[in-house]
């Protein structure tokens, strides 16, 4: 059976891009992926698999930003939970 | 003030290269099953999974495979050596290994350019096996 | 890819792909270049711009490549950076006099062939035909997937000049789209690199090895060209996100969202029916390949 035209992409999240400085890696991911949810007209409680990309080491004064720190601060616990999306 | 530059890694897999190393030696794995040389070393044959390993000694000839001149140090340590060469070295025997081009001029450098090992002395009795060109 | 699986596993509805960096403000690009190729270190070989580079060498040994078929990338690209408002090169034009110009960082690499280090992120939502159906905007349906993943480190590796894992992504992608090369409105490929730019869309087989400076001429991928490519700026001009820069672009144009930058008449293209996008990891190491269209 064809993945063929089964699945859809439906809502994009931006952020503020560019040099920004004064904010975390954290906090870029959680305003896009809050972007990316209202931009696709669901409630967050519709979310039910959370994939990050792979990420770069920690700057200085960060921790690493896992998926379990992305979820836990969007205030979700989804069925599917992992790192690296490529 | 110069910063050192980063340490080989040695572990397990790599000790017995770099013991190769400090004694002037190219030394690569040889798969006793199948003879496929390979490096960087690992426990086991890419070719045919076999762990049974020899080390076998390389004559430090070969051709560079491909260079990248680097014009900018990411590690303030090599800020002082620029512009360097990093290449690709094709050994005579097989193997491909990554290391310097040293004794050459960027502009002269070439893919398919005959090179040959040169050693440089490091820190705390190590040597790594750079290139130069061939009967430089 | 992932999120696909575990959509037709059955175990999500909705999955949310997220990327977000501190990559201009904070040190961390730097300590992932440093880190990046650890064992080669003590040659001073570092990251992915010296084994791109490497890479790129290579392919100017193997067939006709170099800098003049990169200027036409870097300098193609920064046109539509320039019609994207929110593009970190937005006011920044690149003639070919300003990329001669740009400073060698690893030869063959100028800067301006690198990619932008960004602050800020990217997410996308990815949930079945049927439910994006209700939902806000027109949904961009998986028309195609591929993916290949030639793993090896540049030292051992023999894809540097190709064929890379672009070759058979992109071959398994069409196919499953059940299309022809020809039928493709559109590129947005991953772009660390101007070269990662040429070998995948030449491993896609838009055109032959050492074909790229011929193919690219006449802006056949700027505005008005016959095939449009990384129509934000990409991760050269507009920002770096990952595989989410080009993703996200495709399903933009494909929603008809991108202002000015729009492919269609404003910019002099076809407007665009399907958009084949790529993602790399590593040097050269993964690749994947996703065909979109209108759902």
């Amino acid at each position: 059976m064809s993945l063929k035209n089964k699945y859809a992409i439906v809502g994009v999240g931006y952020t503020p891009q560019g040099v920004i400085p004064g904010r975390t890696t954290l906090g870029f991911h959680l305003e896009a992926c809050a972007a990316a949810i209202a931009d696709a007209g669901l409630r967050r409680e519709d979310v039910d698999g959370l994939i990050c990309y792979r990420g770069f080491p920690p700057s200085e004064g960060e921790t690493e930003v896992t998926p379990y720190l992305v979820a836990q601060h969007l205030g979700l616990s989804p069925v599917f939970l992992a790192q690296d999306a490529n | 003030m110069t910063k050192r530059k980063p340490p080989p890694k040695i572990n397990a897999d790599t000790k017995a290269f770099w013991d190769g190393c400090r004694e002037r030696e190219l030394r690569f794995q040889k798969c006793e099953d199948c003879g496929h040389l390979r490096h960087p070393p690992a426990f086991l044959c890419p070719h045919c999974l076999s762990s049974r390993t020899v080390m076998v000694k390389a004559s430090g000839r070969g051709r560079v495979y491909s260079y990248a001149v680097y014009h900018v140090a990411f590690d303030p340590a090599f800020q002082e050596d620029l512009p360097y060469i990093v290449a690709l070295v094709d050994l005579e025997e097989g193997p491909r290994i990554v290391s310097n081009l040293v004794g050459c001029d960027p502009g002269a450098a070439a893919c398919g350019m005959a090179v040959e090992v040169a050693w440089d002395d490091g820190e705390e009795g190590l040597c790594l096996p750079k290139f130069r060109p061939a009967g430089a | 890819m992932h999120a696909v699986g575990v959509l037709e596993a059955g175990l999500c509805n909705y999955v949310l792909l997220s990327y977000g960096h501190c990559g201009r403000s904070g040190d961390s690009m730097m300590r992932m270049l440093a880190g990046l190729n650890a064992e080669d270190a003590v040659f001073g070989h570092f990251g992915a711009t010296g084994g791109y580079a490497l890479a790129a060498r290579r392919a100017m040994h193997e067939f006709r490549t170099g800098p003049e078929t990169w200027k036409r990338i870097a300098v193609g690209q920064r046109k539509w950076a320039n019609l994207n408002p929110r593009a970190m090169m937005c006011h920044r034009p690149m003639t070919d006099e300003d990329y001669d110009r740009s400073p060698w960082v690893v030869e063959p690499f100028r800067l301006a062939d690198n990619c932008l280090l960004t602050d800020g992120g990217r997410a996308c939502i990815i949930t079945t035909r049927e439910r994006a159906r209700d939902l806000r905007h027109p949904p961009v349906v998986i028309m195609g997937l591929g993916m290949c993943n030639p793993a090896a480190d540049p030292a051992p590796a023999s894809h540097l000049a190709g064929p890379t894992g672009a070759r058979r992504a992109g071959e398994m992608a069409l196919r499953m789209a059940g299309i022809a090369r020809d039928d493709i409105d559109a590129c947005e490929i991953y772009d660390c690199f101007t070269y990662t730019v040429e070998i995948t869309l030449q491993d896609y087989g838009f055109f032959g090895p050492g074909e790229g400076l011929d193919w690219l001429q006449g802006g056949t991928i700027e505005p008005g060209g016959s095939l449009p490519v990384n129509t934000s700026g990409g991760l050269l001009s507009e920002a770096y996100f990952m595989g989410l820069t080009p993703l996200t672009e495709g399903v933009m144009q494909l929603m008809g969202r991108c202002g000015e930058r729009q492919l269609g008449p404003k910019t002099g293209n076809k407007t665009p029916e399907i958009i084949m996008c790529s993602d790399n990891g590593g040097i050269l190491q993964t690749h994947s390949c996703y065909i979109l269209t209108k759902g």
